[in-house]
């Protein structure tokens, strides 16, 4: 069957008129439906289509947003038009995105002689999806067998252990534990009548789960029963029968990771432009010439498009729309740090079929001692919907409850969300662009997408070469990269040392995490601007009391050091934290 | 300051720790009066109260150690150590006993699950008042105020006089829970409105507070579905509840109480550690600072106790709360002594009611009539060591007129 005709199969399952063209193998919608998850269905039962290398999904639903998309587009045009004379530099690569994917190309780049520019819209890096998950390094068991992902998570996973040491980042290879419950497999109860169902849950079902892995290229995984189980969780429900044990898995602070990642790259030549938002391209036929900013134009030999959530919007700026992002959020509770020794893998219990809106999460530890139960998955019309609906909070505490029974759910802390970018192929877009010569997709970037970037960022530098960049690896790189000193956890006889030659690192600013003044003095000098991006860097407000005492304080340091009145001090991007003078008052 | 200052008096060597940069703890935020009508008999600005504590405390010399954060402490034993980081550098010290007093923190709106976003713009009412009293700075112009609490209300008035262009109270209840002179003189003196039974289900707005989705509640705080408004405001202060700061007591090995949230003690204020007392709000809310302040004084004598090695109990006898007695202090007596006991309860109901103690067979050992009591209010009682000698257990009630 021709491709068309697969396409037309598929959309006659749906009562609405839908057309498409198909051109170079993306696959173009067009129509209307009633509802957003319409809309989503659709798509993604075009994309699951073999052959579909991508769908752009440009049917509209009832309350598209019409206007406001029209307001942005002006904006855009304005931005455009006042910026696209002003050239700021001449750039081999110009990176667009701050995430993980956007950071570790840079990193990678950097290994060479190339004048590199990394551009990212938000006041730091690591600010959209980045910084919301659970900082799960996954092994590789989950993608599904010969896709990109599949392939990038588990050469990713085994990168992980050099690279947290080269950059200081703290990184534990916990291992996963993957229970099997009565719950498992209850789909199929009535297919597997009595003493059956238990023996397939418990007997066949994980060798079915580490075949998977195994072909997938994943290592040492191990089935474990009875006692073993609670040797390794001594908390976690008896009613498990079996659990897949997987050694490879590992955790980290996402945000330390793209931090330093960005902070390596810097210190290897490449330029990070903060604030820097892409309004256009400039184009000379086929060829993108220059990336046109809010800031001021950047003349680019390539373009290297990572910008996550807004990936597609990228590519129809730059004349190479191939795949549209239908966002898709995820809910994480986080809980007390007290509670450190509850969990000490990343644990999950197995459900098949997976239930329809989640990807499955769990409940993982943290490398501070935190724990994280989630994420949940949601699709959402709205690209920055990080909104955290109590529905949703007491959904997550419903579904993992059974996992650990006693668990003290309600030493709650915080709770997030982050917003995924997957593309309607659900696979890694990592390819040249079709249309446009000089232009490389990093697109559909979603889980695995942390456990894969070191592996992303390898693959995306090898299509970079193929497309013609020249690389000459840079002898005095320096893959090494020092994270902050921590008050917390150096040895007293060196704090003491340190606050004799600076009595900043003694004045403890926040006492929940005890960060010291002198912390939070260095990231500012590392480039921290706002509130949020100290409190990634050295995890002031953090703790129990969640910047109830510290948040004054750390403002005023801010202030210190930036040289801005407090009343201008910004929390993240645009949002300021305090208004202007009292009543009567200079500021 | 109270009990390091009783503590000096009787000749002790003391050292007193703070982790700000100056003594006198969250008082020096509290610009408004109201401070020391039972001790002093006068209505004092925070500031004012602390003051009188901070003279005594220089007049006497005592060894104070400003901008301290206390790192690790061993409490086992007789000689307790200390481990303290300040910009002088790390320290040890070595101290017979320890009294905690490091107050409380306020919750946060994570811990009532308030969903939406987390933009800038969403605080603690300390936060606020500090801000607002110390910084000269707005938190913004259009307050929204979760919390019909003390805190709140006197956050509430503090910026309506500071200019801000409007405020709205929200609460739970079917009224304000706060001191009824706080309800006169901040909220109805200044006519700002409030909306009872309202909770903030959500906080909208994705850099910066743009509003907040109100909902209504039922007798149970239960959200009455279809109720829910947008509420446009650019800035949202919590004022729901204080909790003991407990970590650091949980981290020596104290036991919790987990009705209070603070320390298990005895009648001396000693928690479950020997020779570690507490004191103040870090023992449980206590709505006016003159309790606060006596609490350390009778840690205080405690202290004088455990240092002289006076005699304990054979059995040390448990005190529990009964009916309507939501928290109770203490939670049990271990000392041989012939002061009265002072307990401190918050009734789990409101009206004209006794105040029963009584033993564990039920006799009731002392009663005490009072006119009107209520949730908000922390009530006292003295109960003389007579009345309650030979009691195995006892119970402390609260029973309805």
């Amino acid at each position: 069957m021709s491709l068309e005709s697969k396409v037309r199969k598929v959309l006659g399952r749906f009562p609405y008129e839908i057309t498409f063209e198909i051109r170079d193998g993306v696959v173009f919608l067009d129509g209307e439906v009633e509802a957003y998850e319409e809309w989503v269905e659709i798509g993604l039962a075009v994309g699951s289509i073999k052959g579909v290398e991508g769908v752009v999904n440009r049917i509209k639903w009832k309350d598209y947003p019409e206007e406001e998309l029209r307001r942005k587009e002006e904006l855009r045009r304005k931005l455009y038009e006042e910026n696209k004379g002003r050239i700021i530099g001449e750039y081999d690569v110009v990176i667009i995105g701050g995430g993980v994917a956007g950071t570790a190309i840079a990193r990678e780049l950097s290994k060479y002689r190339l004048k590199v520019a990394l551009l990212e819209k938000a006041t730091d890096v690591s600010v959209g999806a980045s910084k919301a998950n659970n900082g799960m390094i996954h092994p590789g068991v989950a993608p599904k067998r010969g896709t990109l992902k599949a392939k990038l998570n588990v050469r990713g996973n085994a990168m992980y252990d050099e690279l947290a040491r080269d950059l200081g980042v703290k990184f534990k290879r916990v291992g996963s534990l993957w229970l099997i419950t009565p719950r498992t497999l209850q789909k199929y109860r009535r297919y597997l009548p009595g003493p059956f169902y238990k023996f397939v849950s418990a007997y066949i079902f994980p060798y079915l789960v580490k075949l998977k892995g195994m072909l997938n290229g994943v290592k040492g995984i191990r089935i474990i029963r009875g006692e073993g189980i609670w040797k390794l969780e001594p908390k976690a429900t008896r009613e498990a029968w079996a659990a897949v044990y997987v050694p490879s898995t590992g955790i980290l602070d996402p945000y330390d990771l793209v931090v330093a990642l960005a902070e390596n790259a810097i210190a290897n030549g490449v330029e990070i432009h903060l604030e820097t938002e892409v309004v256009g391209f400039i184009r000379e036929g086929e060829t993108i010439k220059g990336v046109v900013t809010n800031r001021g134009t950047f003349l680019a030999r390539y373009v290297v498009n990572a910008a996550g959530v807004f990936a597609d919007e990228i590519a129809e700026l730059a004349g190479s729309r191939e795949y549209t992002i239908h966002p898709r959020k995820g809910v994480i509770l986080l809980f007390d740090k007290e509670l450190e020794g509850w969990v000490n893998h990343c644990v999950t219990e197995l459900r098949f079929p997976a239930p329809a809106h989640t990807k499955g999460g769990g409940i993982n530890p943290t490398v501070h001692g935190n724990i994280l139960w989630g994420p949940t998955a949601v699709e959402v019309p709205d690209k920055t919907d990080t909104s955290v609906h109590p529905e949703e909070i007491e959904e997550i505490l419903e579904r993992y409850r059974e996992i650990y029974p006693d668990f003290p759910r309600h030493r709650i802390i915080r709770y997030f969300a982050g917003v995924r970018a997957p593309t309607f192929t659900e696979d890694f877009i990592i390819r040249p662009a079709k249309w446009v010569k000089n232009l490389l997709h990093v697109a559909g970037i979603q889980s695995p997408g942390l456990a894969s970037a070191p592996a992303i960022a390898e693959y995306a530098v090898e299509q970079l070469r193929s497309m013609g960049l020249i690389l000459e690896p840079k002898p005095d790189f320096n893959p090494h990269r020092e994270p902050i000193p921590r008050a917390s956890e150096m040895s007293l006889e060196e704090l003491d040392r340190r606050i004799k030659e600076d009595p900043r690192w003694g004045n403890i600013v926040c006492t929940c995490e005890m960060v010291s003044e002198a912390e939070i003095v260095e990231a500012i000098r590392r480039g921290a601007s706002t509130l949020d991006a100290i409190k990634r860097r050295t995890r002031l407000g953090m703790g129990t009391c969640q910047g109830g005492y510290c948040t004054l304080k750390a403002a005023e340091i801010l202030s210190r050091e930036l040289g801005i009145p407090i009343s201008q001090v910004v929390k993240e991007n645009g949002g300021r934290l305090f208004n202007g003078a009292v009543r009567g008052e200079e500021p | 300051m109270a009990a390091a200052v009783k503590l000096a008096g009787k000749g002790y060597d003391v050292a007193l720790i703070e982790r700000k940069e100056e003594l006198g703890g969250i008082l020096d935020q509290c610009i408004h009066d109201g401070f020391g009508t039972k001790i002093f008999g006068k209505a004092l600005s925070g500031p004012e109260f602390a003051g009188y504590f901070i003279d005594e405390v220089s007049k006497l010399g005592l060894d104070v150690h400003l901008n301290t954060y206390v790192k690790s402490v061993n409490a086992g034993g007789d000689v307790k150590e200390l481990v303290t980081v300040s910009p002088r550098g790390v320290e040890r010290i070595k101290a017979r006993s320890i009294v905690y007093a490091i107050g409380c923190r306020e919750r946060h709106p994570f811990e009532i699950k308030v969903g939406g976003t987390r933009p800038a713009g969403v605080y603690t009412a300390g936060m606020v008042q500090r801000l607002v009293n110390l910084y000269g700075i707005l938190p913004g112009k259009r307050i929204l105020i979760v919390g019909g609490g003390d805190v709140g209300m006197i956050v509430a008035r503090h910026l309506y006089l500071e200019g801000v262009e409007s405020i709205t109270v929200v609460f739970p209840e079917e009224f304000f829970v706060g001191l009824p002179r706080n309800v006169q003189q901040c909220i109805l003196d200044f006519n700002i409105p409030f909306r009872p039974r309202t909770v903030v289900k959500e906080i909208v707005g994705k850099e910066r507070v743009e509003g907040a989705i109100l909902v209504k509640v039922d007798e149970n705080w239960r959200p009455i579905p279809g109720t829910e408004e947008f509420y446009p405001c650019d800035t949202v202060i919590f004022s729901v509840g204080l909790v003991p700061y407990a970590k650091k007591l949980r981290a020596i090995g104290a036991e919790i109480d987990p009705r209070t949230r603070g320390p298990v003690v005895n009648e001396f204020f000693e928690t479950t550690v020997r020779g570690v007392f507490a004191a103040g709000n870090l023992v449980q809310i206590f709505d006016y600072v003159d309790d606060a302040v006596e609490s350390a004084y009778i840690a205080a004598d405690g202290v004088e106790k455990y240092l002289a090695g006076e005699g304990r109990l054979d059995n040390p006898v448990p005190f529990k709360p009964g009916s309507n007695v939501r928290t109770l202090t203490p939670h049990r007596l271990e000392w041989k002594d012939e002061r009265p006991v002072v307990a401190f309860l918050r009734p789990a109901v409101e009206g004209r009611a006794w105040i029963i103690v009584r033993g564990g067979n039920g006799e009731i050992l002392k009663k005490e009539f009072r006119q009107y009591v209520r949730p908000s209010t922390l009530e006292r009682i003295e109960i003389p060591r007579e009345a309650i000698s030979g009691a195995e257990e006892v119970y402390v009630d609260v029973a309805r007129v």
